[in-house]
């Protein structure tokens, strides 16, 4: 198999473009998909600072590199959710990776706020990962907003928000539908959200990160397993497999004929929010779902028998 | 005899003989954009042939949460 463009031995097959690329070739058509996203979205403006979740993964890892190739203002911001076995190597790839880089880090660490992901599957009952997800969107734009980032950016890829798409479709959820995308606009005391890998595989993403000798934290999350979202990946990636081209064509046309009617609806139903009592996050109660979630822990711990009441914030 | 690292369940497996990349991961049960096949410090595409004594590394990509 050899390149599309400088006929060189290929490197990277990819049946969704119905072409192979050598490494340097794919770099540029890597780059060049990231440039278009953020181009027509307009998700960086210039100058603004962008604050880039890490999780230690090969996407997030993937996008601050080429972030800060293309010469934006990055800081990363990794939460360390205090897993034994789990969070600690995914930590040091993170701050690894941005000591060989120089690039700019800023950790939160959720034991030190009373809320460490063991603890929160022990004492809440509802899905952990759902649980998990809430705190780490809180904690990203918390830090945004109080770091005076205007952007906040997530590794989410194309594999990520086809299979997001098609679980709040399967729920014909308004809510989400009507704000999923690339780029959800600051407002109301949540900073501007963007998603520069959209037009990306994890195919893709996984070989930028081999090719420029990113050193990921691979290993699954030891309290994800059975979650959803992978059964719908293996879903798209056998309809991708039988008709290349699927996951972007329904996705892209989701931006342009579904998410805007979405919007609509949600606008004139849409519930209003204000800062939450405790830690000024928007929230549609008094009391946001975050420090919720730490009062009823700290509750549950503190009855707990077999624990000594933690040191807290 | 080909040896074949698989990540990220770091498992090693063995096979007698394996004529192309594409054959490796229908055997595997892989999808050609299931997983980067990594020699050395190369990415395979399925057409690349696969030589007796190769050390292979399946990538497997999709992340999990």
């Amino acid at each position: 198999m050899k390149c599309r463009k400088c006929k060189a031995p290929a490197e990277v097959a990819l049946p969704s473009h119905h072409t192979a690329f050598c490494r340097d070739c794919f770099q540029i058509f890597f780059t060049r998909q990231v440039e278009k996203a953020i181009r027509h979205h307009s998700l960086i403006k210039y100058g603004e600072r962008v604050l880039v979740a890490l999780s230690g993964g090969k996407d997030s890892l993937t996008l601050m590199l080429e972030l800060s190739r293309l010469e934006y203002d990055v800081t990363g911001l990794h939460v360390d959710l205090g897993i034994p076995g789990s969070s600690p190597p995914a930590r040091a790839k993170v701050e690894g990776f941005c000591e060989r880089h120089g690039l700019k880090l800023h950790v939160v660490e959720l034991t030190k706020h009373g809320l460490p992901i063991p603890d929160v599957k022990k004492y809440i009952n509802r899905p952990v990962c759902s649980a998990c997800g809430k705190i780490k969107r809180h904690w990203f734009n918390r830090v945004a907003l109080e770091g005076g980032f205007q952007v906040l950016a997530t590794g989410h890829n194309l594999d990520d928000e086809v299979a997001r798409l098609f679980a709040n479709t399967l729920r014909w959820d308004a809510g989400y539908l009507s704000d999923q995308g690339p780029c959800l606009e600051a407002e109301n005391g949540f900073a501007r959200k963007i998603k520069p890998l959209y037009r990306l595989t994890e195919f893709e993403t996984a070989c930028y990160a081999f090719l420029n000798g990113i050193e990921i934290h691979s290993a699954p999350c030891p309290y994800s397993g059975g979650a959803s979202f992978t059964g719908h990946k293996e879903l798209w990636a056998n309809l991708e497999y039988t008709s290349p081209g699927t996951k972007i064509a329904f996705y892209d046309g989701f931006l342009e004929r579904g998410q805007p009617a979405f919007a609509h609806v949600e606008k004139h139903t849409g519930t209003p929010l204000a800062p939450c009592e405790a830690c000024g996050s928007p929230t549609s109660t008094g009391l946001c779902g975050v420090c919720r979630l730490k009062l009823a822990v700290a509750e549950r711990r503190a009855a707990d028998p077999d624990r000594q009441p933690d040191r807290q914030e | 005899m080909i040896t074949v690292f698989v990540e990220p369940d770091n498992e090693t497996l063995t096979f007698k003989r394996h004529s192309t990349v594409l054959r490796l991961q229908e055997q595997m049960g892989l999808r050609v954009n299931d997983a980067l096949v990594i020699r050395g410090d190369k990415l395979l595409t399925p057409d690349d042939r696969l030589n007796s004594g190769d050390l292979i590394r399946i990538r497997k990509v999709m992340s999990t949460g």
